[in-house]
């Protein structure tokens, strides 16, 4: 009986603790909303009674503003004055009476240019709310403007929420001790009333979505429990405690610093993002994206035709990369080679040296007359080559750049995976008559595998979204055509208007690509029979 | 242990010194910089309980940095930046509309146009610090005198030719830079309601110059800031449009003047490039607007305007600082401003930041002979049409 | 590998590396010759040569903003570049001899994710990134920005040593669990040093990304005196002009300690597992 218990309660600790945070975001949500409806409502009265010529609470700051008179010289500079309890004053800068009084000229001067009643909430983070509307009319018509003091937020109701809380413990501890044929029933439903109980103050608080949440995991964690499968987990974690413990550093990093930006970014995509507000758009960025902004597909503003380039690119580099970081790292760890240690400082300077800087240096190179580049080929006896203004050409110079920057970090991974191998195989092989061929496919390569995986599925990640070459070598020319999806993003976020929504969407895109790919090769090389663990 | 005792007590050291006072951001390097912190320190001097703090903060990241720092309430209280973001931010209610302090006395310390370049929505929301724009450096051991039209500009290339080099080297794939000939032409990117005017024959027009003077070798193609400045310094430009920072960039050496630029011989018209003013901005979540404005009104009056032009060579608009005799004696300078009368002030809407990208592909392509400018500036406002729609 | 090939190939190898380093460096010495000639324009010649040499550069990379400002940007670069390394490896390797060694329900899974997350372009997180700092307080604060450039970190850096520690043999660690030492000391005492070149690998990824990282950086940091060596260096990059003498010094002065730790690491990258540790 007491297992039951135990486990009943133990289960209701997990759950209650997941509702209880679930309803505390709904209180502070509802809390901030009753706020700020509250202070919206009460400008709006008060600005109301001062236009009707009435009086206002002593927490509100009302006043009634004149006429704008403009300047001759400069129509953007306006006086205008103030009537507070029937005195009239100057609204001015240099000594303000009150320091509301910025808010007063800047409150009339949007009810004019707006030519009607407003009321918003102040966009200081004051947490006040302004309201403006007419007195009066013709053109001595003042504006009556009414503002109001911050308001307290309700402070968090405690007692209710332990209340709850023991009740729903009460109701799950009552469910467990039921005995005899109602036992199995009379658990199922004291876990799932238990935990239910926690979306009555979320009722209260009037948000429907949060209560509905807090049922459903009741209702989740009630079968889970009947399935056993709460215990499997329970016990699960206390008999792996140690790799819990191993993996928890990395986990909560990994949660805090890439996971809420990651789930963050993706929610963004939903919105649109235009002159400082965000609006919620659905799905309209991703079908914009999909469907090629309406160009044909050899528009290079066309999503496929972008992705066409990315792909390639992607695969031109890390073929690249592999192929010369290991056979330089095979040659640089050859017995016979002098001055490797030197040999290998300075292979590795392209990658020591920070990428915007040289990506910057090569576009200087490339130049179609000046270039580095160019007079090389020239001093060779060749023509030089116009890098940027054929897409092949534009192309080469990024795989160019990219592969230059690339190699020292397949090499580094390379040699050191290499240093992992036993010498006493090569040997052995030597004296079984093996080739150098042999030897490679049958020792050196299933060493590299394991270190070179994960350079090699990181590094196609790390190139498909690599922006700094693209943008600082060819910067997209000729005619935009080499720009790579992540360019492209970047270009909706900073160069067509800040709209961070479809820049947001693009990264989702891109991520939902990279993944299905990954799940694509991951399938191919387990059907080889290839298995990593 | 050791070396970890030493990152913790390097850490400890690194202790947060919060700025506090009136922080300003900035992205001004060399001589600017210099001149900018000498009006600080006066300031600060003068008002030591209300400190002024400057933050450079690199070019690139300075916008995008404002952007997203402001609206949470982080960023700073005050910040310089060219006034082609004004709309957008005060859209975006980044940046405080300060008409609320300016009175007509304070107005009449600039001149009218860098005041009235302020302006947006029928509210003032900065005040001009210095004003940019192209004029024409040129070498005169290459041109001894310098060009009235832009056919006398043409007639030194065949001597420059044979020396491999060029008559007029300047940024000319970018539409800031190409913006002389547009407007020389009778172009326009938009008119004075906002409307979008990009696709006009005046501006096609414009684009075969730019097109025809890179065809018959007068200027290099798809030249950049650094090619430019190493051809003038080598001797293989003999003039070059630029703006007042070129003159930093020039080799010790070389005899350089600065000209007007010259008049259109098709039209007749002057040659007139963008006008851009760089403006003071108070951010809309600034602690102490008051103490903010106090601030703004010293940086850009005329004794912190005397100091900029005097150390940083800066095109300042107030008059009253041309006063100083140091600045008078100054012949580029003085070139400059008289640039300013043929100039055309850089729209503030902000259609115009959407403008730069699909132009400069546009240029890019007409000026290599590869597109015809009529069907691409069509595409130009197609496209920007397509961006600012939603 | 016990005979050594013919002595041509040997000449020929060694010649094909020189050709390849001077490939190499031909781009490096530009920027070197960039930053020891005076002026501040990109020459014209191709020549790696500079025609004239000058401190004068790196006298306006220390000193344009104060010497001691400049002593206080290096530092930060490099206390954020060794915390990163420290905290990346140790969050990393913990994980992934977890990974490696343990069988629990998720692993699979686990080690995907770490890689999953790494698809979304970085660029477009800076944003998100952003709010998620400022509500944790860690804006303009190095602490911050170390998480945040280990956490970019780890999908590598775990995969790798899952990698290294994989081809270690159990037999060490039987051994050593049979005389009943707890599974931390079997890490730390066993592990761990055999591990040394997954480790340096590893530890030079973790501090060059910190190193490096420029975007992350000047983004986050409002304050000169936390502004490391990369946001220095971006600083002399104008509107309309770029220092390019003083930019080309910044890359040499920020390339030189990435060197003397790869230098420093070089031997564990080579040393490896000897025989006998092997056949235990």
């Amino acid at each position: 009986m007491s297992g039951l218990l135990q486990r009943q309660l133990r289960d209701f600790a997990v759950a209650a603790g997941l509702a209880v945070v679930i309803a505390s975001v709904a209180f502070v949500a509802a809390r901030n909303h009753d706020v700020i409806d509250r202070q919206l409502a009460l400008a709006e009265r008060s600005v109301a009674a001062l236009a009707a010529d009435g009086e206002v609470l002593p927490t509100v700051h009302g006043a009634l503003i004149g006429p704008a008179i403009s300047s001759p010289k400069h129509p953007e500079l306006r006086h205008r004055n103030l009537r507070d309890h029937g005195a009239w004053r100057l609204l001015a800068g240099g000594d303000p009476l009150h320091p509301d009084d910025k808010l007063f000229y800047d409150a009339a001067a949007h009810f004019d240019r707006e030519h009607q009643p407003f009321v918003e909430l102040l966009r200081d983070g004051s947490g006040r709310a302004m309201a403006a509307t007419a007195h009066g009319s013709g053109p001595a018509a003042e504006t009556a403007v009414a503002i109001t003091e911050p308001a307290s937020p309700a402070g968090y109701p405690l007692l209710v929420m332990i209340g709850v809380l023991g009740l729903g413990g009460a109701l799950s501890a009552a469910g467990a001790l039921v005995g005899g044929r109602g036992a199995r029933v009379g658990a199922f439903v004291g876990a799932f009333a238990g935990i239910a109980v926690l979306a009555i103050p979320a009722l209260l608080w009037q948000s429907w979505f949060a209560a509905l949440v807090i049922v459903v995991v009741a209702g989740v964690t009630a079968m889970l429990q009947r399935a056993g499968l709460t215990n499997k987990l329970a016990h699960g974690l206390v008999r792996d405690r140690v790799a819990v413990s191993f993996l928890a550093p990395a986990g909560l990093s990994m949660l805090a610093l890439v996971a809420a930006p990651f789930l963050l970014g993706i929610g963004l995509g939903f919105y649109d993002h235009h002159q400082g507000t965000w609006s919620f758009v659905g799905l309209h960025n991703f079908i914009e994206i999909l469907s090629g902004n309406g160009r044909a597909l050899d528009d290079p503003l066309n999503f496929w035709f972008i992705l066409g380039v990315t792909v390639l690119w992607t695969m031109c580099n890390v073929l690249l990369h592999v192929t010369i970081g290991v056979a330089l790292a095979l040659l640089l760890s050859r017995k016979w080679l002098r001055g490797k240690g030197i040999f290998r400082m300075l292979l590795i300077l392209p990658w020591a040296i920070p990428n915007y800087i040289t990506a910057l240096m090569w576009h200087g190179m490339f130049d179609g007359q000046y270039g580095a580049v160019n007079s090389i080929l020239h001093g060779l006896g060749m023509d030089g080559v116009s890098w940027f203004t054929s897409w092949t050409a534009a192309f080469s110079a990024n795989v160019i750049t990219n592969t230059w920057l690339g190699f020292p970090f397949m090499m580094v991974v390379a040699l050191g995976a290499l240093e992992t191998i036993p010498k006493e195989l090569y040997e052995a092989a030597a004296v079984d008559g093996a080739t150098p061929w042999q030897r490679f496919r049958h020792i050196t390569l299933p060493h590299l595998r394991p270190a070179l995986g994960p350079a090699v599925a990181l590094g196609s990640i790390w190139t498909f979204n690599m922006f700094n070459v693209i943008f600082l070598v060819s910067g997209g020319k000729p005619g935009d055509s080499t720009n790579i999806l992540v360019t492209d993003a970047y270009r909706w976020a900073f160069e067509r208007g800040d709209r961070y929504g479809m820049a947001a969407a693009y990264g989702t895109i891109i991520f939902l690509i990279l993944l299905l790919w990954n799940v694509f090769v991951a399938r191919i090389v387990r059907s080889k029979g290839d298995d990593d663990s | 242990m050791n070396p970890l005792v030493l990152v913790v007590i390097a850490w400890l050291a690194a202790a947060c010194s919060d700025p506090h006072g009136i922080v300003l951001w900035h992205s001004y390097q060399g001589d600017e910089r210099i001149a900018l912190e000498s009006a600080a320190q006066v300031w600060n001097k003068a008002h030591p309980d209300q400190p002024l703090d400057l933050v450079m903060v690199p070019y690139d990241a300075f916008g995008d940095k404002l952007s997203s720092a402001i609206p949470r309430g982080n960023g700073p209280d005050l910040f310089i930046y060219p006034q082609d973001r004004i709309g957008d931010w005060a859209d975006s209610k980044v940046i405080e509309p300060i008409e609320f302090w300016v009175d007509d006395a304070r107005a009449e310390r600039f001149t009218p146009d860098s005041f009235s370049a302020m302006a947006y929505r029928g509210s003032l929301w900065g005040l001009p610090m210095a004003v940019k724009s192209l004029a024409l450096y040129y070498r005169s051991d290459l041109m001894p005198v310098a060009p009235k039209t832009t056919d006398e500009m043409i007639a030194i290339v065949p001597a420059m030719k044979a020396k491999h080099g060029y008559a007029l080297a300047y940024a000319n794939v970018d539409l800031y830079g190409h913006a002389a000939w547009l407007h020389g032409f009778g172009g326009r990117v938009m008119d004075d309601a906002g409307n979008l005017t990009i696709a006009t024959p005046a501006a096609a027009n414009a684009m075969t110059f730019a097109a025809q003077l890179v065809q018959t070798g007068a200027a290099p193609n798809d030249a950049q800031a650094p090619l430019v400045t190493s051809l003038f310094n080598e001797g293989r430009a003999a003039m070059v449009m630029s703006g007042p920072w070129f003159r930093a960039d020039i080799r010790a050496g070389v005899p350089w003047h600065v000209a007007e630029l010259p008049i259109i011989s098709a039209t007749g018209k002057p040659a007139a490039p963008f006008r851009t003013a760089e403006a003071l901005l108070m951010s809309a979540r600034a602690k102490d607007k008051d103490a903010a404005f106090a601030v703004m009104d010293f940086m850009s009056g005329d004794e912190s305007a005397a100091i900029r032009a005097k150390r940083a060579h800066q095109v300042v608009p107030n008059p009253a600082a041309y006063d100083d005799p140091e600045v008078a004696k100054d012949e580029a300078l003085a070139t400059f401003r008289n640039q300013l009368v043929h100039t055309v002030p850089l729209p503030t809407s902000p259609t115009m930041r959407v403008v730069w990208t699909p132009y400069r592909t546009a240029l890019g392509e007409v000026l290599a002979g590869r597109a015809e400018p009529g069907e691409r500036l069509l595409a130009v406002e197609r496209e920007v049409k397509d961006y600012i729609k939603r | 590998m016990t005979r050594q090939p013919k002595l041509l190939t040997r000449m020929f190898a060694h010649l094909a590396l020189l050709v390849l380093v001077a490939v190499v460096l031909y781009p490096v010495m530009l920027v070197c010759k960039k930053a020891f000639e005076p002026g501040r324009d990109f020459a014209l010649s191709a020549s790696p040569i500079p025609h004239e040499l000058t401190l004068d550069h790196f006298r306006s990379l220390f000193g344009s903003n104060g010497e001691h400002l400049f002593v206080r940007q290096a530092l930060n670069s490099i206390v954020i570049a060794v915390a990163t390394t420290v905290v990346g490896v140790f969050i990393s390797c913990t994980a992934a001899y977890a990974l490696s060694r343990f069988r629990f329900p998720g692993r699979k899974a686990g080690l995907t994710t770490f890689v999953v997350v790494q698809m979304f372009p970085a660029t477009l997180l800076i944003m998100p990134l952003y709010v998620v700092l400022d509500k944790l307080g860690l804006l303009n604060s190095m602490t911050g920005l170390v998480l945040v450039y280990s956490t970019t970190a780890i999908p590598f850096c775990v995969w790798t040593l899952k990698g290294y520690f994989d081809s270690l043999p159990r037999e060490l660690e039987e051994a050593a669990r049979i005389d009943g030492a707890s599974p931390w000391m079997i890490f730390r005492e066993i592990i761990l040093p055999l591990a040394k070149p997954g480790l340096a690998v590893t530890g030079l990824f973790s501090f060059m990304t910190a190193w490096n990282e420029f975007i992350l950086a000047s983004t986050f940091m409002t304050n000169e005196s936390h502004y490391t060596l990369p946001v220095l260096i971006q600083s002399s990059v104008g509107q309309f002009s770029t220092q390019y003498g003083v930019f080309a010094a910044g890359a040499i002065v920020t390339s030189v300690p990435v060197m003397a730790v790869f230098y420093v690491l070089q031997k564990y990258l080579v040393g490896g597992l000897t025989a006998g540790a092997v056949k235990g």
